[in-house]
């Protein structure tokens, strides 16, 4: 054994030769990488007879020991989910020609694995920023307009995140001393702004709302591929740290309720699939966090476990409505319906996706999406048990009924286009057979969890309480329909988050642009004209300008340390 | 086993009602139109016979209600649709909203 092979590292140096490639080598060999990611954290787990290894690659920095691999039984699940997505949405990106969009794909994932592997707070930040550069590249390949200014939104989120992410950092190990990544306590004086400051860095990558607003904009603007890969990466990594950093914060399952209600109503207003998929997003993601809030092994294995699923459905979901983009060219309701007669194939995907998301028993969400039900119900949480309910039930209307129901069958749109090539459905088969085999089989995944599992889903009132939630709800939506209360889609966006934050950006440069551009090159006209008047003094026109330019300005930086100084004096005498 | 087998049984005749009301609901005018939709009306009638057959767990004092989790999922979807349809007044805007605002 040579030591532990980091498989970020696998990835992100993988990306490197990637633009050396041309026509079917560039195919062959693009599948490397996440294959061999994918084995080098498959063996982690068998190196030591089933013993996870505890191995480290240890980094002087700053006097610090920086930690880039830490593998126990919550990495090393995510690891796993990360690497086993990464194989399937690569496979389905093989026709993607473009070298750059794959380098910045591969990072991107390479640099969600370092998150997940960090054992220290300075590499997980180091990763953590890569992995925000990394997605908006990501984003900016959709090379539209859109998806060029929603690249620029999404960054400057992930940028305030990131800086108050770090100032978070900073201060904790200020006053700890220690910069080891673990549980972090929020129970004294300067720890406790430090743990809130990271608390808040971590959630705006999780996409809690009103914090929420990047993910659902910028997503649906990246490439057919791109938007699979945003899906897996940015929020799981998220879940991730919260589960490490925040396990049993009470405020943390609260926030998860919110989340699981709050996106549910965007998404039956949306008529952009991919966003109405983003908001759902959101939603699944507020099921990890509050099983993480909550804090019980139930509901931890249930978050760690629902992540695990979660990744691999949303992924086919994200996949089987790219494969409509790739045909169609639209991803909106009110230009798509009735494909699945000549889209078989990726309606059956988007069936499967369709049914785990929505927890039909025999699907991967059932097995998982159960246990931080049944954690709430045994907590005696009615309040949010009933909210998870809602949310079931609200799942099940936008990723269950209307993603598949007004793309494959619905009004006919008119459309007849096929299957898209074969490697995008292997890709998609991959998943949909994991996602039948996670649900029928669940053990294996129950073995990974970071507690001992002993939950079974497959107790009589678990699946016909689903069954007759899902069943009823789907007889609710068809009096609906039929009765034309359901409301159609129009072409239309809905208002979010960062609708006062846009129309202030907005409003910001055009004061930029107007007013204090007019307002300085007025000052720029005066200082010119002023400095004229040193001609007195003698010399060459340039010399005396020049003086005459220094002298204000040193002048103006007196006057304004002067005004600061005396405002100091003033406010804290 | 046997009761694994049944919800196995009863889990699969889920799948094939959410599917086939797809079907029926896009197609009504197909000639098996009211075959899919009969289909799905057993699936709703055998989820609700199935649920008296259940010993269920007393968490909450609402589990104990008759097909208690038909009414809700029924009426949760049907809120649902009622709260969006009003939210869209508020929140639907046209899609080049921000355009036109000029950010």
């Amino acid at each position: 054994m040579i030591g532990w092979l980091h498989p970020g590292f696998i990835l992100i140096i993988g990306a490197l030769f990637v633009p050396l490639f041309k026509g079917k080598w560039k195919q062959a060999y693009l599948i490397i990488p996440p294959l061999a990611a994918l084995i080098d954290v498959i063996l982690m787990y068998t190196g030591v007879f089933g013993e996870i290894p505890f191995s480290s690659w240890h980094l002087p920095f700053l006097g610090y020991d920086l930690v880039f691999g830490r593998v126990d039984k919550l990495s090393f699940l995510f690891a796993l989910a990360f690497s086993l997505a990464s194989v399937p949405v690569m496979i389905y990106s093989l026709h993607v020609k473009s070298s750059s969009e794959h380098m910045c794909q591969l990072v991107y994932a390479g640099s969600a694995l370092g998150v997940v592997f960090a054992g220290d707070l300075i590499t997980l930040y180091f990763f953590w920023e890569i992995m925000s550069v990394a997605s908006m590249l990501v984003i900016w390949h959709g090379a539209t307009e859109n998806a060029h200014s929603a690249g620029f939104r999404y960054i400057m989120w992930h940028i305030a995140g990131g800086i108050i992410l770090l100032a978070g950092i900073v201060i904790y190990i200020a006053s700890t001393g220690s910069i080891t990544f673990d549980a972090i306590g929020w129970n004294s004086g300067s720890t406790y702004l430090a743990a809130m400051l990271i608390f808040l860095g971590f959630i705006i990558n999780a996409g809690v709302p009103p914090l929420h607003a990047w993910l659902p904009d910028a997503y649906p603007e990246s490439t057919v591929t791109g938007s699979v890969y945003l899906s897996i990466f940015t929020t799981k990594s998220a879940v991730y740290v919260l589960a490490r950093g925040f396990t049993g914060f009470g405020p943390l399952m609260w926030l998860g309720a919110i989340m699981v209600i709050y996106p549910i109503f965007y998404a039956v207003l949306e008529n952009n699939l991919r966003r109405v998929l983003s908001y759902s997003l959101i939603n699944q993601v507020g099921f990890m966090l509050c099983g993480i809030g909550m804090g019980t092994a139930l509901s931890l294995n249930g978050a760690t476990s629902h992540a695990f699923a979660h990744i691999i459905y949303k992924s086919l979901l994200f996949m089987s409505v790219g494969s409509v983009l790739f045909r169609t060219g639209t991803a909106k309701i009110t230009d798509l319906g009735g494909l699945y007669k000549t889209m078989p194939l990726t309606t059956i995907f988007c069936l499967v996706g369709a049914a785990s998301i929505s927890a039909f028993p025999l699907f991967s969400g059932f097995v998982t999406k159960a246990m931080v039900v049944q954690a709430s119900a045994f907590g005696g949480l009615a309040i949010v048990y009933v909210l998870l309910q809602l949310a079931s039930a609200g799942v099940f209307e936008h990723a269950g009924i209307k993603v598949p129901f007004f793309t494959f069958f619905g009004q006919d749109s008119g459309l007849r286009v096929k299957d898209p090539p074969l490697n995008m459905l292997f890709g998609m088969g991959i998943m949909a057979f994991l996602c039948i085999f996670i649900g029928l089989y669940p053990y294996p995944l129950y073995q990974l969890l970071p507690y001992p599992v002993d939950f079974d889903a497959y107790t009589a009132p678990h699946v016909i309480e689903s069954l007759q939630l899902l069943l009823f709800a789907s007889f609710a939506f068809f009096l609906l329909i039929t009765s034309g209360i359901y409301p159609p889609e129009g072409r239309t966006i809905s208002l979010d988050t960062d609708w006062p934050l846009r129309l202030a950006g907005g409003k910001f440069i055009w004061f930029v642009k107007g007013p204090l551009t007019s307002f300085s090159n007025w000052m720029d006209g005066n200082v010119k004209r002023i400095a004229a008047d040193f001609s007195l003094l003698g010399g060459e026109k340039e010399e005396r300008v020049f003086i005459g330019v220094s002298v204000m300005l040193a002048l103006l930086f007196l006057a304004f340390y002067l005004i600061v100084e005396l405002l100091y004096q003033w406010i804290f005498s | 086993m046997k009761v694994d087998l049944l919800l196995a049984v009863l889990a699969i005749l889920g799948i094939i009602g959410y599917v086939f009301l797809f079907l029926g609901t896009a197609e009504p005018r197909h000639r098996h139109g009211n075959l899919f939709l009969t289909i799905v009306a057993f699936s709703l009638i055998i989820m609700v016979m199935a649920g008296l057959f259940v010993q269920w767990p007393a968490e909450f004092a609402w589990q104990e209600v008759t097909a208690f989790y038909a009414i809700f999922g029924f009426s949760a979807f049907t809120f649902l649709i009622y709260a969006a349809k009003g939210l869209r007044l508020w929140l639907s805007k046209d899609e080049d909203y921000y355009k036109k605002k000029g950010v």
